[in-house]
């Protein structure tokens, strides 16, 4: 890739460190959505600096906060939503190395031994899902740029939604992915629908009534925030989802 | 992998499942280096409060944007603390001098007030590291590093700051984390 490494990484240190604006900022965003992802060299260095940047904070010497930061801490955990198992909702481990390909749409996974039984389960359950008769694969448009994909896979009587991607780039430091469903322009956060990708990989499973929807989105929201709305900084994605014939 | 990272781990894991002692584990572990962290960055002790009760918030409510392939807990979580941190000062920018944060900025690190923190000992072991390796920076890489870390400025800033081309601030900070990095991943 005929990519200027020393000046990308020049970027790329100045964007762990928070301090790039204007035109930088936008080229460490195309840099690190089109190029970083798939270059080796680069997400070693965008690793070895992020480490940095996150141990630089201990140059400071540590203090105490005062008594009454961790009962404000509680109430605010008391305050939100009641946490269901967040397990299926996770990036899957770059796991079976295995290409499903149905209708155009193909996955590869890596080659890491998959970390638990449960992800190679929801694996399992996505390629299944993929070969049910109905079933209509849907690419998320990335808005922006076009290098990395997400599929939205769903079929009639499934009540079950998979989204999965690969080389998909990470979300700005202190933000996750967020998922949201539309219908008739309206967009509903799914709860607990926040996620990040596992070397690029995607792969989530959400029990839902698809039939109830016929937009998706995906889009960076800040960490910990639980927002009305959808916010459109970073990347996002968007697909109409085709509608499942009635069973 | 060292063994608190380890239970770092297996904490960040039970807070994965709505542990409610787990968290306050990781509060217990955390909050001094996170406290410390945003009243250096933010000079103030209520937006510091407001950092630590935000950073900690959000690891409760999302914490799976701890991806545990992407490198130990506390550099995510303390770049979380320090990403909130450098946000508030840059909405209080418009609020305040900047002549009264570049005072703050004279104490170098590790001669803050309140030592009294009792601390794991591995964190204050790795902290000891982390000041060394700065230490051996020559002193202009040390002064990008640390007005872009702890005092929240763009490199654009920076540049104005202290005079000099924005070209070369990039190119402090390139070679200042390099040779940071080598000096603590440097078994890696
Ligand atoms: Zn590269």
């Amino acid at each position: 890739m005929a990519e200027d490494h020393d000046r990308i990484e020049e970027l790329l240190a100045g964007y762990v460190l928070l301090g790039l604006s204007g035109e930088d900022a936008v080229e460490a965003d195309r840099l690190l959505s089109e190029h970083v992802p798939s270059c080796p060299r680069c997400r070693d260095a965008m690793a070895g600096f992020q480490a940095v940047a996150g141990d630089l904070a201990l140059a400071v010497s540590p203090a105490q906060p005062p008594d009454l930061v961790l009962p404000r801490i509680r109430r605010g955990v008391a305050e939100s939503p009641v946490r269901r198992r967040r397990a299926s909702l996770v990036a899957v481990a770059a796991g079976v190395a295995a290409i499903v390909g149905l209708a155009g749409l193909t996955v590869q996974l890596g080659d890491r031994v998959s970390r638990t039984e449960q992800q190679r389960g929801r694996l399992l359950a996505a390629m299944e899902a993929l070969q049910q008769p109905g079933t209509s694969p849907v690419s998320l448009e990335s808005q922006g740029q076009t290098a990395t994909g997400l599929v939205e896979v769903s079929g009639p009587g499934l009540q079950r939604m998979y989204v999965i991607g690969r080389d998909v780039p990470m979300p700005s430091p202190g933000r996750v992915y967020q998922l949201w469903l539309g219908t008739n322009g309206t967009f509903v956060r799914v709860e607990d629908g926040g996620f990040v990708p596992e070397d690029g990989l995607v792969l989530l499973e959400l029990t839902v009534d698809t039939g109830r929807y016929d937009e998706i989105l995906v889009t960076e929201e800040r960490i910990g925030d639980a927002p009305a709305n959808p916010s459109h900084l970073g990347h996002t994605w968007h697909a109409f989802l085709a509608q499942p014939q009635a069973a | 992998m060292q063994g608190d990272d380890r239970l770092d781990l297996e904490l960040h894991r039970r807070v994965s499942m709505g542990d409610g002692q787990a968290f306050e584990g990781l509060y217990r572990r955390y909050a001094p280096a996170a406290y410390g962290l945003a009243l250096r960055v933010t000079g103030q002790d209520s937006l510091a409060q407001e950092v630590v009760h935000d950073a900690f918030l959000a690891l409760w409510r999302a914490p799976e944007a701890y991806d545990p392939g992407r490198g130990p807990f506390r550099s995510f979580f303390l770049s979380l603390v320090h990403h909130r941190a450098v946000d508030t000062v840059r909405r209080e920018e418009r609020l305040r001098k900047r002549a009264e944060r570049a005072s703050n900025l004279e104490r170098g690190p590790g001669e803050d007030v309140a030592e009294e923190v009792v601390e794991d000992a591995y964190l204050s072991t790795r902290r000891k590291e982390v000041r060394e390796a700065l230490q051996t920076l020559p002193p202009e890489q040390r002064t990008v590093i640390e007005l872009a870390y702890f005092g929240g400025y763009t490199q654009a800033m920076i540049a104005e700051e202290l005079g000099i081309p924005v070209g070369t601030v990039k190119t402090r900070t390139l070679a200042a984390m390099r040779k940071l990095r080598r000096a603590l991943y440097r078994e890696d």
